[in-house]
């Protein structure tokens, strides 16, 4: 169908997330969008959530940390960002997630508030709860592999 | 001002240490954490330094029945600066906004517990703050979230009607559970708080810390009066 002209074209809004879960955890673009979109129909309801619109943009998720950018149509973010808070796990894992700032175009989004969460991320053993047990490290941040799951420390509850 | 402060429940409850929501919390942008584990083990001044929060000894005790807590709140009263207690029954809620040395109330709407306008007074009257858990809010879904919010909505309106004081928590039990307050004012205002209203709530810990701080201090005798030289400033 023909684009429709410049003045009537919705008005969006870029929502930069950074997303955090376990080591393990696989997330792709495809089971993040369906969590957002369950979580906004949750939260505000068929009308809300279609008003919001939500669409995942970007994805990028490896090794326990990731970044995204979500849709939104102006003058609903406060409800897209109420909505994303909820989503809370993916898959059975536990999910962090922060909005870490809003733009009016895709790339200023990338620009300003993307691709800052480096880290290298390594494979080790750590001495925690009386045991060497295997561990993953990023940043100061570390993950360690328990029987009953991750428990998720730092360098200085080692130090 | 206090700065926006979030109260968490740490390794071994939990599956975060202190330190790693200390991380999370600095990122969010939060200016302090409450930790509500008791067996927590970790060093305030070493995270304090860095990652720049300020971490607050709390214990939230959760006992059955009302005589147990009050001799919980006997033995680790001293030992904490911010004593939680979990309601959650009729009768434990009842005895604990009546415990002038309690400081929070933490969900009293779940379970079976609820609250009324004669607690809503009691927990004025003696300056126990109340606790809006949006915990199932952000991780139930379905009746069981529909319960909560009627839970949350029943308490906001007591809760203002007799100024009761308050907290506001998203009630995590590992780092990833931590919102940023942005967002828990954004969520707040989609399920009919006002934005002033969660920010006080995230607020009021802050405060209630450094009460207790001050009121444990060595030159402290009353509210106002204190031991030391004379100050003119």
């Amino acid at each position: 169908m023909k684009h429709l002209p410049k003045y009537i074209r919705p008005r969006w809004r870029y929502l930069a997330v950074a997303i955090e879960s376990t080591p393990d955890a696989e997330i792709d673009r495809g089971t993040f969008q369906r969590e957002v979109w369950y979580a906004a129909g949750n939260l505000l309801g068929d009308p809300g959530s279609a008003d919001a619109d939500l669409t995942v943009y970007d994805f990028a998720f490896a090794d326990g940390i990731g970044e995204a950018i979500v849709r939104v149509r102006r003058g609903e973010t406060d409800a897209a960002r109420a909505a994303l808070a909820c989503v809370d796990t993916i898959n059975g894992e536990p999910l962090g997630l922060r909005v870490q700032g809003v733009s009016g175009t895709v790339r200023a989004c990338e620009e300003r508030y993307l691709g800052r969460r480096a880290g290298d991320f390594e494979q080790r053993h750590v001495v925690f709860a009386d045991a060497d047990r295997p561990a993953s490290a990023r940043g100061g941040a570390v993950d360690v592999s328990m029987p009953t799951g991750f428990v998720s420390a730092t360098e200085l509850d080692f130090e | 001002m206090a700065g926006y402060y979030e109260a968490v429940t740490a390794y071994p409850e939990g599956t975060s240490t202190v330190s790693r929501y200390a991380k999370t919390a600095a990122d969010y942008g939060f200016d302090g954490l409450v930790v509500r584990t008791r067996d927590a083990e970790y060093d305030a001044d070493a995270i304090a330094d860095r990652y720049g929060v300020d971490v607050v000894t709390g214990i939230e005790v959760d006992a059955e029945s009302p005589d147990s807590v009050s001799g919980s709140v006997g033995n680790f009263r001293e030992e904490c600066t911010l004593l939680l207690v979990r309601g959650g029954t009729n009768a434990l809620n009842r005895y604990v906004v009546e415990q002038d040395r309690v400081d929070v109330l933490t969900r009293p709407m779940a379970g079976n517990g609820d609250f009324n306008h004669v607690l809503a007074r009691a927990a004025k009257t003696h300056g126990v703050r109340v606790e809006f858990d949006f915990g199932p809010v952000l991780r139930e879904s379905g009746g069981q979230r529909v319960q909560a919010l009627r839970g949350l909505r029943k308490l906001r309106e007591l809760v203002e009607q007799y100024d009761t004081p308050y907290v506001v928590s998203a009630n995590a039990t590992n780092h990833f559970g931590l919102r940023a307050p942005r967002e828990l004012i954004a969520l707040g205002e989609q399920i009919g708080f006002s934005a002033e209203g969660i920010e006080t709530g995230l607020e009021e810990w802050g405060r209630l810390a450094a009460r207790n701080r001050e009121r444990t201090d060595e030159s402290f005798i009353a509210p106002g009066v204190k031991r030391g030289k004379y100050d003119d400033g």
